[in-house]
């Protein structure tokens, strides 16, 4: 299995323009924005009274802040085109056929899963502590403090932290790899993997809307607690109980037929439905991918 | 089953599309056996189900009915069989952004062998070792096929599963391959099934043949077997047209330009000469020849009339 990971890290990797565009562009992004904001600091005494006056930055919270981007519309979007890339090229190029007869197709379909993690992570850790560290740097430029000190207790607290945010990003980043690589193994596109994909992933997103109109017109309210098993929901209630220790109370409606229904759940329950939906998604993936025919 | 039959194929089918209306029977209940030392010909027209039985027995493509087996082993419940396979599939293609070298290692540590000596010494016998380092999306239609062929020799496969594997190559590419064709069996001993359009270079290396037209089998044997009985006699003779009226009586003729072929066979040239000497006609040559398997092929496969 090592030899097939290094393979797949290979054929990744080598993809230069693929590797940078939507993969090395986020630590690509911490150096550049670190360089502009360095410029723009050291050239202008406004900019660095503007960045003094607020002397409450946090390393802590820089680097940790970074997980947030694979959440955000932009950041899903170009990680949505790298595991299309990952998954439908091989379709595109065409080289499953070489690939194929050379091992079997589950491991296939579970390294690529897994050397896209890799790739994922190693970039976010880059760019986290990249952006850490120039932060810092401006921090220095402007004459502000940059806390907090590092002491063991400090940073216990921010490892734990730190993984957290970094499990529930991989954990959503690895549910939308999941949509794009069945889109992308279903339309056999690149394109149409990004495309589908992101389609799915709006659409479980605001799929509580369909699910309140379905309750309304066929006057079954009970039908919106389906949103508690979507990952969207499920990823917020996590984060909920990472961040401020209770679960996230979502109400539809304070009035009507959704007056009594309440989202409450606990943290098990959560990574429980998270969990099924990453193993869900992956086993159906490798599942279809069986029966495909490599035409 | 034996482990000299190298590729055993049991009643394979396969249909494309869903849709009754618009179902397509690729390959029809074929039935095949290659022994394990054989370099075996796979011939058909375009759309005859040639690819799409090779991705079968590389499980590819999975069968609608029947089974395939290498070695013995079935390809979709064994799956390890197929590292005893290499393959070219349908023209080379690689990952046009990895050098050469690149592409090999990928392919080779996917199957779990890595070995970069071997990788340097094929690169070497295929002649790509000075162009190892670049990018395959530089590289020739040729120059791919022969990176194709290292790629299939890579875990030093006892089978070789060659489809079209001349597509792109110059004469002299042509050359290379049938010679590498025939060494891979005779000096390495190793089988060859093998698909092409190039029927002269098939009738030069192959052993046994089958030629398949609308996913059937219409004909299976040996070369040297299917084309024994295949003889007929060149005559040129004047007047052309009265020789041809006097032996039609006796044997089928057609007069092509300035010669005539009687299908007969070598042993009835003195009953044709007598003929026509009989009827004062002035005869300048009379041969056998041997029909070629091209024209074997286009007559079986003109022959074959499809099924409702």
């Amino acid at each position: 299995m090592r030899d097939l990971f290094r393979a797949e890290w290979l054929k990744i990797a080598g993809n230069r323009w693929v590797a940078s565009c939507l993969i090395w562009i986020f630590p690509m992004m911490a150096v550049g924005l670190t360089i502009v904001m360095g410029l723009i600091l050291a050239l202008s005494s406004d900019a660095r009274t503007g960045f003094s006056q607020d002397d409450t930055y946090r390393w802590t919270d820089n680097a940790i802040g970074v997980w947030s981007i694979p959440n955000n519309p932009i950041g899903r979007l170009i990680l949505l085109g790298f595991t299309a890339v990952v998954f439908a090229g091989e379709y595109q190029w065409p080289t499953w056929k070489n690939v194929v007869p050379r091992n079997r197709r589950v491991a296939l379909i579970l390294i690529k899963f897994l050397a896209l993690g890799g790739f994922v992570v190693l970039a976010f850790v880059l760019m986290s502590i990249l952006w850490t560290l120039g932060w810092g740097l401006l921090t220095q430029i402007a004459g502000t403090s940059y806390g907090p000190h590092i002491t063991g207790k400090v940073l216990s607290e921010f490892a734990e932290d730190y993984v957290l945010a970094a499990g529930l990003a991989f954990t959503s980043t690895i549910i939308s790899a999941g949509y794009a690589a069945l889109a992308g193994m279903l339309t056999r596109s690149i394109l149409g993997g990004v495309l589908v994909g992101f389609g799915l992933t709006l659409a479980e997103g605001f799929s509580i809307l369909a699910l309140l109109l379905i309750g309304w017109f066929t006057d079954f309210p009970e039908i919106v607690h389906a949103y508690r098993f979507l990952p969207f929901y499920n990823l917020i209630n996590v984060s909920s109980w990472l961040t401020e220790n209770k679960p996230l109370a979502m109400q539809p409606s304070e009035e009507g037929i959704f007056a009594d229904i309440i989202f409450s759940d606990s943290l098990a329950f959560s990574v429980a439905v998270l969990a099924a939906w990453v193993v869900g998604l992956i086993t159906l993936t490798a599942v279809l991918f069986r029966r495909q025919d490599i035409t | 089953m034996s482990e000299t039959v190298a590729i055993r194929i049991e009643n394979l089918s396969k249909n494309f599309g869903r849709r009754k209306s618009k179902r397509i029977q690729a390959v029809k209940n074929l039935n095949l056996e290659v022994h394990a030392g054989q370099v075996y010909g796979f011939l058909g027209p375009n759309g005859a189900g040639k690819s799409t039985t090779i991705r079968m027995l590389l499980d590819l493509i999975l069968p609608t009915e029947g089974n395939a087996y290498i070695f013995g082993q079935h390809v979709r419940r064994e799956h390890q069989i197929l590292r005893r396979v290499g393959a070219l599939v349908e023209g080379a293609t690689f990952y046009n952004f990895l050098n050469g070298r690149r592409n090999l290692e990928v392919l080779a540590r996917t199957a779990n062998h890595y070995d970069p000596a071997r990788i340097e010494m094929l690169l070497g016998q295929v002649g790509l070792s000075h162009r190892a380092n670049q990018r395959v999306k530089g590289y020739s239609t040729g120059m791919k096929q022969r990176l194709g062929l290292a790629a299939a020799l890579l875990s030093d496969p006892e089978l070789l599963i060659l489809d079209e594997p001349t597509n792109g190559l110059d004469p002299a590419g042509m050359h290379e391959m049938r010679e590498f064709i025939r060494d891979q069996a005779a000096l390495h001993g190793k089988t060859v099934f093998l698909s092409s359009h190039l029927l002269g270079e098939i009738e030069q290396v192959c052993d046994r043949v089958a030629i398949i037209h609308l996913g059937e089998i219409v004909r299976e044997g040996a070369v040297e077997d299917l084309l024994a009985d295949k003889t007929y006699l060149r005559v040129e003779a004047t007047p052309l047209d009265k020789a041809a009226d006097v032996l039609r009586e006796f044997w089928t003729v057609t007069v092509n330009g300035q010669s005539m072929t009687v299908v007969a066979a070598r042993s009835d040239i003195p009953h044709v000469v007598r003929r026509l000497v009989d009827q004062q006609i002035d005869i300048f040559h009379v041969a056998a020849e041997r029909q070629t398997l091209e024209e074997y092929f286009l007559s079986v496969v003109q022959e074959a009339v499809p099924h409702a």
